[in-house]
C-alpha cells in the first residue's frame, strides 16, 4: 500500500493506525537485515508520536527519516563515526513538518558517510543494500530512505539532496525522488549548517503522487496537481545524455518520447554550455561551505573509525583555493542566467539521472562509452546543476536493465515549478501504464505482506 | 608588457629565492604536504594517498575553471537561490 493509500485508509477508518505501525515495525524486523536500510527504530517514541498525532494529511502514516537531522530523542550521526560539528537531540524542520502532519517517524535511514557519496556503500552502520539486488549499491547519500521505500518497509521517506543525494538513490532503487527548489522544503536543524546554499530535504516514494503528498508536508504548502499539457521538453546533447550505457540511453529516449506524446508536448534540442564547469562549481562550493567553522587542529583528532576516504577528503577540502570558490560563485551566476533564458524556451530539461544502473557494492565502478569511471565521478555530472542553481529536479523510473536494475530519467524545471515536475512525472506514469512505478524488487515481491 | 617599472615574475621570484619557472599544475607531491604543513594538519600515508587521488581528479578541472573567462559576469548581489536571477 502506497503512502496516499495508507493515509486515505487511516482517515477513512479502514485501517487502524496502531496496527499499521505494528505491521511496519514487524516488516522492518523481517526485511531490514537484508537491506540495512533502517539503522534505528524506537517503537515507544513512534507510539507516542501516534498517540499525539493531530489530524493531518499523513495522520498515522509511518515514515523513515535520513540520519541527517536530529530528533527530540536522538542526535543525528550523519552516517559517520565522528562529526566535526557538535550534535544533540532536538526538533528539526522536517521532524516538525512530519509531526504536525500527523506522521509517525518509525525509523532513521542509513546514509553514505558524511553525505559524501552517490553510492551508499560507505557508512558507519555498514552499507545499505539495494532491494533490487542486495549486492548492488542503493545509491547515496540517502541510501537508507531509498532502500526502505523500495523494499516496502515504509511507503515514504525523507532524504536530503546536496549534489544529487535524493535523486541517485531514487534512480538506483526504482523510486520517484524530488529535489525541491532551494528553500521550499523544511531544512532547519540539518547537520551541515554551514552549507547554506545547496542542500534541500526531499521526498522519496514509489510514485509522483506519493511524492506530492510527502512533499506538500515538507514544503508546508499543498503542491497542487495540474497537468503537463503542452509540455515543452528540452534535451541536451552532451556528456550527461550521451556518455551512458546503451540501455540507459534507449530507455530515457523512449521515456522522453512517451512523455511528449502523453502531454501533447514538444521536444527541442537546446544548448547548455560549460556544464562541466557548473558541476565543478557545485562541488567546490559544497566542499568549501562544509568546512565553515572547522579549525585545522580538529583534523588532527579524527576518529580512526572514519573511513580513509573521509579522513583524506576532509583534509583536502582545507586546501581548496579561495579563488576557485569565488570563481565557482561567478559560474553559478552565469549558469543561473543561462537557465533563466532557457526556461523561457522550454518547461523542463530532460536527461538520464544516472549514466548506468546500480554498480556492485564492492566496486562501485561503471562502464561507460568513455571508459570505466567511479560511479561518483559519473553520477555527479548530471545532478549538480540543480543544486548549484537552486532549480527543482525529479528522478523517476523508466525501465529495468537486462540485469533487472532500475533506470531513471531526470527532469529539471525553473525555480518554483516543483508542481510541474510532479505533473510531468504523473503524465509519464500514465504513458507507460505505471509499469515502472509499480514494479517491485524481488525482495519486496517475495512476501505477500503489503500492509 | 613590463614597462611600468614592475618586476617580471621571474625577477620577483629570484628576489624571493624562488625558481623563476614555477609549476602551475601544483603536483600533489609538493602542493599537498606544503598545504597541510602551512595549516598544521597532520597526515599519514593513507591520508596522503587519498588526497593525491582526489587532487588528481580535481586539480586539472579546477585549473580549467579558473581559466574560464567570467570577466563579463556581473555577480548577483544577495542571490536568492529559490528564484530566477534578477
Amino acid at each position: 500500500m502506497g503512502l496516499r493509500a495508507q493515509a486515505a485508509a487511516i482517515a477513512a477508518g479502514e485501517v487502524d493506525a496502531a496496527e499499521l505501525l505494528d505491521a511496519t515495525l514487524e516488516r522492518i524486523e523481517q526485511r531490514n537485515p537484508a537491506l540495512n536500510a533502517v539503522v534505528e527504530t524506537f517503537p515507544e517514541r513512534s507510539r507516542e508520536m501516534l498517540a499525539a498525532a493531530p489530524e493531518g494529511p499523513l495522520r498515522g502514516v509511518p515514515i523513515v527519516i535520513k540520519d541527517e537531522w536530529p530528533l527530540p530523542w536522538r542526535a543525528q550521526r550523519f552516517g559517520a563515526a565522528q562529526l566535526l560539528a557538535p550534535t544533540a537531540p532536538g526538533e528539526s524542520g522536517p521532524y516538525r513538518a512530519l509531526r504536525d502532519a500527523g506522521a509517525v517517524i518509525v525509523g532513521v535511514g542509513n546514509m553514505h558517510e558524511l553525505g559524501a557519496g552517490s553510492t551508499g556503500n560507505v557508512s558507519v552502520y555498514g552499507a545499505a543494500r539495494n532491494p533490487w539486488n542486495t549486492e548492488r549499491c542503493p545509491g547515496g547519500s540517502s541510501s537508507g530512505p531509498a532502500s526502505s521505500v523500495a523494499g516496502r518497509l515504509v511507503a515514504g521517506a525523507v532524504g536530503a539532496d546536496g549534489l544529487g543525494s535524493v535523486r541517485f538513490p531514487a534512480a538506483y532503487c526504482g523510486l520517484t525522488g524530488l529535489k525541491p527548489t532551494f528553500g521550499r522544503s523544511a531544512m532547519e536543524g540539518h547537520h551541515m549548517a554551514p552549507v547554506t546554499t545547496l542542500i534541500v530535504s526531499g521526498p522519496l516514494c514509489a510514485d509522483a503522487a506519493d511524492c506530492r503528498l510527502l512533499g506538500s508536508v515538507l514544503f508546508g504548502e499543498e503542491l497542487a496537481a495540474g497537468d503537463a499539457a503542452g509540455l515543452r521538453i528540452g534535451i541536451v546533447r552532451n556528456q550527461v545524455s550521451e556518455d551512458v550505457t546503451p540501455e540507459v540511453g534507449k530507455a530515457c529516449e523512449e521515456a522522453i518520447e512517451a512523455l511528449s506524446a502523453e502531454a501533447g508536448g514538444t521536444v527541442k534540442e537546446i544548448s547548455l554550455p560549460d556544464l562541466e564547469a557548473a558541476t565543478l562549481a557545485a562541488i567546490l562550493i559544497i566542499n568549501s561551505e562544509s568546512m565553515g567553522g572547522t579549525r585545522p587542529e580538529q583534523l588532527n583528532q579524527l576518529d580512526p573509525e572514519l573511513s580513509p576516504i573521509a579522513r583524506g577528503t576532509l583534509k583536502y577540502r582545507m586546501l581548496l583555493p579561495a579563488a576557485a570558490t569565488v570563481q565557482a560563485t561567478r559560474v553559478r551566476t552565469l549558469t543561473r542566467r543561462r537557465l533563466a533564458a532557457l526556461f523561457a524556451e522550454v518547461d523542463v530539461i530532460a536527461w538520464p539521472t544516472i549514466p548506468a544502473p546500480a554498480p556492485p557494492l564492492e566496486a562501485p565502478l561503471v562502464e561507460l562509452p568513455s571508459g570505466t569511471q567511479t560511479a561518483d565521478q559519473a553520477n555527479v555530472r548530471g545532478a549538480a546543476l540543480a543544486n548549484l542553481t537552486g532549480i527543482p529536479s525529479i528522478s523517476m523510473p523508466v525501465g529495468l536493465s537486462g540485469e533487472g536494475l532500475p533506470i531513471a530519467l531526470q527532469l529539471q524545471a525553473a525555480w518554483g515549478r516543483d508542481e510541474l515536475l510532479l505533473d510531468a512525472a504523473e503524465a509519464l506514469e500514465r504513458a507507460n501504464a505505471r509499469r515502472w512505478v509499480e514494479a517491485l524488487p524481488p525482495l519486496a515481491a517475495a512476501e505477500p505482506t503489503e500492509a | 608588457m613590463h614597462d611600468h617599472g614592475h618586476p617580471t615574475i621571474g625577477q620577483m621570484a629570484n628576489r624571493l629565492g624562488l625558481p623563476a619557472e614555477m609549476e602551475s599544475a601544483a603536483p600533489d607531491s609538493d602542493f599537498i604536504p606544503a598545504g597541510l604543513a602551512s595549516l598544521g594538519i597532520e597526515a599519514d600515508e593513507v591520508d596522503l594517498a587519498v588526497m593525491a587521488a582526489v587532487h588528481g581528479l580535481l586539480w586539472s578541472p579546477l585549473l580549467d575553471l579558473l581559466a574560464l573567462d567570467t570577466e563579463d559576469v556581473t555577480p548577483e548581489r544577495f542571490p536568492n537561490l529559490s528564484r530566477a536571477p534578477e
